[in-house]
């Protein structure tokens, strides 16, 4: 990121506990404006929490949170210039569509017309024109969720904070609702923090991704770089479906599992390290027993759709993910190809920076 | 079927029971003799004098006036009140100030006269209008209580998190959110709190004093000289203004429920 820039939000050691329950282990990180962010983790890892500090809804034990470059620890939520889309809406039952997107203008004091023209705009960027009149008990949980995201906008926030706003909608809407998120973002290029536990939405609508877990940032890069090269094994497990085996680093570029050396990208490790190794079923092909680099017999087959999924046992008794476009069939023996690029491999407990470090020493060659 | 027939004809039988007291009370204040007993003819001589008994009609208007203003406050401190219960994050804490409030509103009314009558006596409070308004204020709050604290511990407390972060500050978000989402509850208790202050006999009788009086202690001094037409006129316009209440409730209520049916 490019360091002139302010980063619109930085936490610096930020740490809170409940109980005695350390939620948040001392985060620091920055978020740029103008960007699409989501935090993703499963639930208790801390996520939420970080959409509530910075929302002001909680205030951190430890640390600081900057704002455009000030603390804002102690400014409270009604003040601060973020806004809210709630995963369960929280629209206002006894006002009309146009009253609760007209909520947050109205506690500005605009003038009456800016404040109409202000709602126009917003219902028409969530494309529910018709809608100003309707109760909120009228409408149906898609365009709740519109109304919602139409109000948060109407107050101008520098970022706009979303708590799994599409988890409630069903999965053909909230494949719609992704995109349109993304196309709004866009347009009006303010700063959007996404909260999820979805990882298929996280790397689809996303610039950066943060993956949360145990309290703590396990990783954070652009889609691309997290389903590519995870770091440890929560953040492969997490991200999409993995085959994580055991394996050995005999010397840079040359892994062993499962008794075999294979040919692989990674190197900056020691000699005979234990690491794991991580490969994606959809990067393994099956072929005829002869082309394979291991032999493995099918366990179980399903349809998919797009794809069957093939669960594989190798003779060492390692269970296989594969995803594959045309059917085997269940008992036959097969042989399992992949190329060096597809083999992926961490070592264990190692930080993101030492991580960052590792792959610069010897991609920079 | 022949259940049926015996099930309705026994709800039947109940409400006739039910209801004899009144009619023959209500027909009787159509009797132009100046007793209960036998009818001498039909006639409004006891509405005439009703409405020509000035005393009586201004005992009427004074008991409206004091079941209005006393449920009116009533309702404005215990809707502060539940307010401030709901703000209790102690669950402990709430249960005893709920229970305290409950033990009020099952405490027998000659209870609550008799140990305010104690009160005003050592105050040296003069009875009156105001000694009753404030009994009847306080025998009305725990009433509102049980009516609007359930609204508000169901209420979602994300509305107040999503008013206060699009910027409402705390009266904002009482006057705008928690207000309109609980006023139907508030309303309920106030209504509530008006028949109790109209009802009510036993403790006005020990705290009211010269002067003021209100029609239930009325109808009672005046019932030991032996029930007068005139007492059955008035109780049949009441009874007349209570039916016409239900009525419009029944109206009102199937009217809105149609309403919340039609927008699901």
């Amino acid at each position: 990121m490019d360091k002139k820039v302010l980063p619109v939000i930085e936490f610096k050691n930020v740490g809170l506990s409940f109980d005695n329950n350390q939620i948040l282990k001392n985060i620091s990180f920055e978020i740029a404006t103008g960007q699409f962010y989501t935090l993703l983790g499963p639930s208790g890892s801390g996520k939420s929490t970080i959409l509530n500090l910075i929302s002001g809804q909680l205030s951190a034990d430890a640390g600081e949170i900057l704002f455009d470059g000030k603390v804002i620890n102690n400014i409270p939520a009604e003040n601060r210039r973020v806004n809210t889309v709630f995963q369960n809406y929280a629209l206002f039952p006894n006002m009309t569509v146009f009253d609760n997107v007209a909520f947050g203008p109205k506690l500005k004091k605009m003038p009456k017309d800016k404040i109409k023209a202000k709602v126009r705009e917003m219902l028409a960027l969530v494309k529910l024109e018709a809608f100003e009149n309707r109760a909120i008990q009228e409408l149906s949980g898609g365009q709740k969720q519109r109304v919602a995201i139409a109000r948060a906008l109407a107050n101008e926030p520098e970022v706009l904070l979303l708590d799994e706003p599409l988890s409630a909608l069903d999965y053909k809407l909230r494949k719609q609702m992704q995109s349109e998120l993304r196309a709004i973002q866009k347009r009006l290029g303010i700063t959007f923090i996404f909260v999820t536990h979805d990882q298929e939405e996280a790397l689809a609508m996303s610039d950066w991704i943060f993956i949360m877990n145990d309290g703590k940032i396990q990783q954070n890069g652009t889609p691309v770089d997290i389903y590519d090269e995870p770091i440890n094994h929560f953040v492969a497990d997490f991200i999409g479906e993995s085959n994580i085996i055991n394996g050995v680093m005999k010397q840079d570029y040359l892994v062993n599992f499962v008794g075999k050396d294979f040919e692989n990208l990674d190197a900056g490790m020691q000699l005979n390290e234990p690491v794991e190794v991580v490969l994606r079923p959809e990067d393994l092909d099956l072929v005829p027993v002869d082309q394979g680099k291991l032999i493995v017999t099918i366990a179980d087959q399903s349809f998919r759709g797009d794809f069957y999924e093939i669960t594989a046992i190798d003779d060492d008794g390692n269970e296989w993910k594969v995803q594959a476009t045309n059917p085997s069939s269940v008992g036959a023996r097969v042989g399992l190809d992949f190329g060096p690029e597809d083999i992926h491999v961490m070592r264990f407990n190692e930080s993101e920076d030492d991580f960052d470090a590792r792959i610069e020493s010897y991609e920079g060659e | 079927m022949q259940k049926k027939i015996l099930g309705n004809s026994y709800v039947l039988l109940i409400m006739v029971l039910l209801y004899i007291p009144i009619i023959f009370l209500v027909a009787y204040s159509f009797n132009s003799g100046t007793i209960m007993s036998g009818w001498s003819g039909f006639s409004f001589i006891h509405y005439q004098q009703l409405f020509a008994d000035t005393r009586l009609l201004k005992i009427l208007l004074d008991t409206f006036i004091l079941a209005i203003s006393s449920a009116t406050i009533a309702a404005f401190i215990g809707t502060i009140g539940a307010l401030f219960l709901d703000s209790f994050h102690n669950k402990k804490n709430l249960n005893v100030f709920s229970s305290l409030n409950n033990v009020l509103l099952v405490s027998p009314d000659v209870t609550i006269g008799v140990s305010f009558l104690i009160l005003f006596t050592i105050l040296g409070f003069s009875l009156g209008f105001v000694s009753v308004l404030i009994s009847h204020i306080a025998f009305s709050i725990p009433i509102v209580l049980l009516m609007v604290l359930p609204r508000l511990r169901e209420m979602d407390n994300t509305l107040i998190i999503a008013a206060r972060d699009l910027g409402a500050n705390r009266g904002t978000i009482l006057s705008q959110i928690v207000i309109p989402e609980i006023w139907p509850s508030i309303m309920a208790g106030f209504l509530l709190a008006l028949t109790y202050s109209l009802d009510d006999f036993a403790v006005t009788f020990f705290v009211t004093g010269n002067g003021f009086s209100t029609l239930s202690v009325e109808i009672y001094s005046r019932a030991r000289q032996g029930v007068s037409l005139e007492i059955n006129a008035l109780s049949a316009l009441m009874f007349a203004v209570s039916l016409l209440l239900v009525l419009a409730y029944y109206l009102y209520t199937t009217y809105s429920d149609k309403k919340a049916r039609l927008t699901k």
